[in-house]
Order: structure tokens, then C-alpha cells, then sequence
């Protein structure tokens, strides 16, 4: 494709995208599809193993199915997970790059408990790289995180997290540092490479920033859910305390962070389903509402993943500036969501990746069709996979997606 | 009120020391069985709050921690004093899977409700059920699974205990926030649920036994 309709290409799908969370009707509908990591690798023709081990590789599967499965949003330019390192690394903004990232590699370099890996830990062709978390930080230590957080994990969490780690100071754990920084410099080449790949193919840079609600990072990377969740019971004012703290920390830095991006800034919730009124409007729903509105203040919208069940809070987004940003459902209906957000707020989602695996093009078409009937009109509504398609899905049935949008999703020719 | 009764309101209140308390009294005063029964009432109750949207997740978890707490002081009884159990049911989070909130919330219930369990951890292989099938014998066997690859390890379980001879000697129940009745027929499983009151209530239906 020549540079002139790459270009024409990208802005068509950018303005496309920006009606849609700007509560318009686009000239269609926006389409996202969430191919995982694992569908991306099979359809290129290697396991998740070579995916996440090989940039090369990774890079050339996610331009190959970006190329074969066209949508409006770009795949995320990424191929390993958020790193603890980098968290602790915040006041270093010149390696936040390298330091931010954890990839197969630097799994193997740095032996961190959080994740599990195609050809590590799990087979070489599961899915996904896998996150799970850990209990880095005991019940009876949030005095120590409140009044030092970052040094805290710093020093206190990154040592318990990897097991190259462990000693800091010692010359394993030195060598293991330099070593994940060599990898950081050839993945970030990686992908900045992929990167202008998918701007050739037409696609708008989105550079995305993706940010988390503190009670979610302390469930994730300190407590684990269980263990957050007990916390809220047994010690709510120390969880309050490590909240407050990690909001007033990192938002005006975050601000900073993305004050030179388009796009959006994203934020997938863990907590949201699992709390009670009394919880989340105390622990949750104000943090949320706090990353989001200075952001908006910033002109930068966000792109919520209200994951799980999100049913009991949905009027509660009413209390967003209108046209805050994107809000994804998984399991809330979003006819729904539509309904009651009409006009606020723009509703991303609508398909469940269960029915791509299991049903027919010709029913799948006839599934976007009819939602489409129904949320298109008045704009302000992204389809979109509601989690990630996985591997085993048959292609024939993403297509059928993108053809649907191109028959039943148009405003206007 | 009875000390029983005060023990069902205290847990199904989710008044964590209160029921402690409670049970460590009731401990000197009542046989087992009918410590059981109160645990059983009081995981109805938190059952059909949570139906009715009254409770949530975060209160689930609890129930099911307040509960192992309870268990934790029936133990050293437990050892000594025979308890009639509705049946054996092995559960395990499958192959690929790690999610277990939700399979040690369903255990902490069916647990409630008199059932035995064996929990075999998470990321279980097939051959690993199939050999704790042979050693446990038990009547049912729970697989949890909350990612959508979870679906394909259920069925090769399956289809591990069927090459074995062990398919018809044992029900199977399917679990977790994504299954669904195709989920069920694509993995060969007699039943399958997504909340735990749900699944309890399947199990006595699979065993034949009345409410
Ligand atoms: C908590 C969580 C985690 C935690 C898990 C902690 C733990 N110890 O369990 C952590 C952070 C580790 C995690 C990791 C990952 N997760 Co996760 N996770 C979730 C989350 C937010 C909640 C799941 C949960 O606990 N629900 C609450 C419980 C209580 O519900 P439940 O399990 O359904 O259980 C109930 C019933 O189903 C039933 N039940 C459960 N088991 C059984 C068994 C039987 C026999 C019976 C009868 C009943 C029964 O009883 C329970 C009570 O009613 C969901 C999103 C969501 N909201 O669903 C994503 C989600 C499940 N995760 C997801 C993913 C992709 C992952 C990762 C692969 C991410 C990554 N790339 O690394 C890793 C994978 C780790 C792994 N190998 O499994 C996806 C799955 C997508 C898919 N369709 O495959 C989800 C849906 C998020 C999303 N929208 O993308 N995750």
C-alpha cells in the first residue's frame, strides 16, 4: 500500500474511532477485535513459545494478522507484560521504556514469581504468557508501603519477586539487571519497528498507556485478590491509607506521562465485580473516578475495561463528565449499557469471543446484525470482542465479524 | 435464640469473631453433626443473599475463609467423630488454569452443605485426576476453569477418565465464570453451573438426594 492511502487510511479510522467516543455516528462503526497473543502466533504459523522468545517473529505475526484481520484500533505494540521493575523505577522516566516491560527473555534473565511462560512453566503452545500474581507484600506490612511506596517496592517487593533478585547488591543480581536491560533495548527496537509497521498498513498510532485503579495493583502485584479482599474486612483504614497514597503518587505523573500521546489511556478493572456497594463506592469507584477525570481535565480519554459483571454499577458512570471516554463491557449486556448510557458515555463491546468458537459465520453474522440493529443508532458505540479471542477460534468467524460491520454497520456511504 | 441459631445469623451476618466465638462454645455442647448443620443454614442464607444481589463476590470470599476457619477448629473432632457426608466430590482447577477463588468458594459450600472434598490444587493435568480418581474413589468429580482454553482441558480430562474405565464410575460437574450448557455437551459433563449454590444444588441432584 503506498504512503499517501496508508495515511488517508489511519485518519479515516482515527476520525472513526473519535466520533464514536466523541458520542457521534462515524461513517461505521468502529471495530475492534482482541486477538490474543495465541490466535495472532497460530495464524502465523508458530507456537506461543517462538511468539513471545522471537521479537522477529512476534512482530511479523502481530503485521500478518493485522494485515488479514483489519479493524479500525491497532493491535497494542506489545509482546510481554508490565513489569514491577518499572514501578519502581518511576522516578527514572529515561528508562521507563526498557525498565517498564517484562518478556520471555527477561523472564528467563530475571526469574520473577508473577508470570508463567509458553515453553517455561507451561507448554509451548498454550495460549498465552500467563499472569498470576503473588503475595509480595504481608497483611502486616502496609505501614512500611504507605509511607515509602515506591521505595517499598523497590527494595521490599522486586527482591521477593525475582529470584535473581533476591540478594540485592550481589553480583547475580547486578548481572541479572544489565543482562534484562540488553533484552529491553532489542525489544523496544522490536517494537518501534512494529510500530511503524502498523502505520504503514494504515493503521492510527494509539500510543496507549495502560494504568490501573490501586486497590486492582495491590490485588495484583502485593496481596492477591483473596488476600486484598480479607484486608478489607480485618484492616480497611491501612487499605484506604495505601490507596490514597498510590493515587496521590502516581497521578500527576501519569498525567505527565501521556500528555504527549493520542489515543487512549487504558484501564482494565479486576475488583470492580467482586465488591459490594458499600466496598466499591469506599475503595474503588472513587480512585476510578479520580484517574478518569484528570485525565478528561487533561483532554485525554480513557478506555475502561469494566470486566466480569459490571451490571450493579452502571448508573454510577452517569457521574462522569459526558464524553469522558470508551467504556468496554464483558459480561454486561451491552444493549443494556447502551440504553442506560445513551448520550454520555460511548459502549464498546458486544461480542463474546464463546460465540466465535462455537457457532457458524452465517450465525455469527446474523448475531452482529441484530445487536448492531439495535446500538448502532444515535453513534457512540465501538463493536468490539468483549475479552480476547483465543487461538482455537476459527478464523472464518473473526472474518465474519469484519463482514458483518461492512454490511449492517454503515451510517453513511 | 439457640447457641445453633445464634451461630447460623452470626455467619450468614458474616460476623467473622462473633461466629468464631460461637463455635468454639458450641464446640463443648453439641455433636458435630449438628455444628454442621448450622454452617450448612448459615452458607443457604449468604447463598440466596448473593442471588437476590444483596451480597457480592467480596462477601462470598469471606463466608468461604470464615468457614475454613470453623473447619480449622472441627478438625481435631472431625478425626474422631463420624460425620454423615452426602458424598466424595474431587475438585480441581484444570490444566492451563490457575483461577481458584471461585473453585475454593464452591468447596467451602458443597463443604457446608456435607459434602467431602478433595481439592488437588490448580493447573491439575488430566492424568493427575485420573490417579486421584483411582485413589480417592469419590462420587463426583468438579472441574473449575475460568479461561476459555480452560473448556478444551476440561474435555481432554474427560476423555482421560473415559480411555481409563472411570467415566461411568463417577458424575462430572463443570465450573466457572465462562461455562455454559455447550461448554457441557462439548466437554462431556453431566452437569455444569456458575455459582456455587448453583453447583451445590447439582451435586445432591446427581447423587439422587432430596433437598
Ligand atoms: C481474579 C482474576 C485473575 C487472578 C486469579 C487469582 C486466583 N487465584 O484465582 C489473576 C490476576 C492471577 C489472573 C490471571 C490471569 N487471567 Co484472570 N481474571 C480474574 C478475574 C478478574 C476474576 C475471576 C474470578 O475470580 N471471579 C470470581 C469467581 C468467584 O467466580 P468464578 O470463578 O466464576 O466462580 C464461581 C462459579 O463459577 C462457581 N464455580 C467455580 N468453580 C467451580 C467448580 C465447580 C465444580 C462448580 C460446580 C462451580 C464452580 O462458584 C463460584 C462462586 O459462585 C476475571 C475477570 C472476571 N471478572 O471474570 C479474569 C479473567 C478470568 N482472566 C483472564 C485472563 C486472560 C487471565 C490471564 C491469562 C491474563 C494473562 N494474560 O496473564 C491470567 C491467566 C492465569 C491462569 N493461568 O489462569 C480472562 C479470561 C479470558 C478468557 N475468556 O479466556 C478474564 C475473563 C479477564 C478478561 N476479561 O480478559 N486472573
Amino acid at each position: 500500500m503506498c504512503k499517501i492511502d496508508s495515511e488517508e487510511l489511519a485518519r479515516q479510522r482515527w476520525e472513526r474511532i473519535k466520533a464514536a467516543a466523541d458520542l457521534k455516528e462515524p461513517d461505521k462503526v468502529p471495530l475492534e477485535l482482541l486477538l490474543d497473543f495465541g490466535f495472532r502466533a497460530r495464524w502465523y504459523g508458530i507456537t506461543t513459545y517462538e511468539f513471545f522468545f522471537d521479537y522477529e517473529k512476534a512482530k511479523k505475526a502481530i503485521i500478518k494478522t493485522a494485515t488479514d484481520f483489519p479493524t479500525d484500533f491497532p493491535p497494542l505494540p506489545m509482546f510481554g507484560t508490565g513489569s514491577l521493575i518499572g514501578l519502581a523505577l518511576r522516578d527514572y522516566p529515561d528508562i521507563a521504556r526498557i525498565a517498564g516491560v517484562l518478556t520471555g527473555p527477561m523472564h528467563d534473565i530475571l526469574r520473577d514469581k508473577y508470570t508463567r511462560w509458553p515453553g517455561r512453566e507451561i507448554s509451548p503452545n498454550s495460549g498465552s504468557f500467563q499472569f498470576i500474581g503473588g503475595e509480595f507484600m504481608k497483611a502486616d506490612e502496609y505501614d512500611d508501603f504507605i509511607s515509602d511506596p515506591f521505595g517499598f517496592i523497590a527494595e521490599v517487593v522486586v527482591p521477593r519477586a525475582h529470584q535473581s533478585l533476591e540478594r540485592p547488591g550481589s553480583a547475580e543480581a547486578m548481572a541479572a539487571l544489565i543482562r534484562a536491560a540488553l533484552e529491553g533495548l532489542k525489544y523496544v527496537e522490536a517494537v518501534d519497528s512494529l510500530v511503524n509497521g502498523l502505520i504503514e498498513l494504515g493503521y492510527p498510532s494509539l500510543l496507549a498507556f495502560i494504568t490501573s485503579v490501586p486497590l486492582d495493583f495491590i490485588g495484583d502485584f502485593l496481596r492477591t485478590i483473596p488476600g486484598v479482599l480479607l484486608d478489607l474486612r480485618r484492616r480497611p483504614d491501612k487499605v484506604k491509607e495505601a490507596c490514597d497514597v498510590l493515587i496521590k503518587e502516581t497521578m500527576s505523573r501519569r498525567i505527565i506521562l501521556t500528555s504527549r500521546s493520542v489515543g487512549f489511556v487504558l484501564i482494565p478493572l479486576h475488583l470492580n465485580e467482586y465488591l459490594s456497594p458499600k466496598l466499591y463506592y469506599e475503595f474503588y469507584w472513587p480512585y476510578l473516578k479520580n484517574i478518569i477525570t484528570s485525565f478528561y481535565n487533561q483532554g485525554v480519554k480513557c478506555q475502561v475495561a469494566f470486566e466480569g459483571r459490571h451490571d450493579a454499577y452502571l448508573e454510577s458512570i452517569l457521574e462522569l463528565p459526558k464524553g469522558w471516554g470508551i467504556a468496554l463491557f464483558e459480561k454486561t449486556d451491552v444493549r443494556r449499557a447502551k440504553r442506560v448510557l445513551e448520550g454520555h458515555t460511548c459502549v464498546m463491546g458486544g461480542v463474546p469471543p464463546t460465540l466465535l468458537l462455537n457457532a457458524t459465520p452465517s450465525e455469527v453474522e446474523e448475531y452482529v446484525r441484530k445487536l448492531l440493529e439495535e446500538v448502532m443508532p444515535g453513534g457512540g458505540f465501538i463493536l468490539a470482542a468483549s475479552t480476547a479471542i483465543p487461538a482455537e477460534t476459527p478464523p472464518e468467524n473473526v472474518r465474519a465479524v469484519i463482514r458483518a460491520v461492512e454490511k449492517y454497520g454503515v451510517y453513511r456511504r | 435464640m439457640s447457641l445453633l441459631d445464634e451461630i447460623v445469623s452470626a455467619f450468614a451476618d458474616l460476623d467473622e469473631e462473633r461466629t468464631i466465638n460461637l463455635v468454639k462454645e458450641a464446640l463443648e455442647k453439641y455433636p458435630l453433626n449438628e455444628i454442621f448443620d448450622a454452617c450448612r443454614r448459615a452458607t443457604d442464607i449468604v447463598g440466596e443473599r448473593y442471588e437476590r444481589g444483596e451480597y457480592f463476590l467480596s462477601e462470598l470470599v469471606y463466608a468461604g475463609h470464615i468457614f475454613n476457619r470453623i473447619l480449622e477448629l472441627l478438625l481435631p473432632r472431625l478425626e474422631r467423630e463420624r460425620v454423615s457426608i452426602l458424598g466424595t466430590i474431587l475438585l480441581g482447577t484444570v490444566e492451563g488454569d490457575v483461577h481458584d477463588i471461585g473453585k475454593n468458594i464452591f468447596k467451602a459450600f458443597a463443604e457446608a452443605a456435607g459434602f467431602k472434598v478433595i481439592d488437588i490444587g490448580v493447573d491439575v493435568p488430566p492424568q493427575k485426576f485420573v490417579e486421584a480418581v483411582k485413589e480417592h474413589k469419590p462420587d463426583i468429580v468438579g472441574l473449575s476453569g475460568l479461561l476459555t482454553l480452560a473448556i478444551d482441558s476440561m474435555k481432554r480430562t474427560i476423555d482421560a477418565l473415559k480411555a481409563e474405565g472411570l467415566r461411568d464410575k463417577v458424575k462430572v460437574i463443570i465450573g466457572g465464570g465462562r461455562v455454559d450448557e455447550y461448554a457441557k455437551n462439548y466437554t462431556g459433563a453431566d452437569a455444569w453451573a456458575d455459582s456455587a449454590t448453583k453447583g451445590v444444588k447439582l451435586c445432591k441432584e446427581l447423587l439422587g438426594i432430596k433437598e
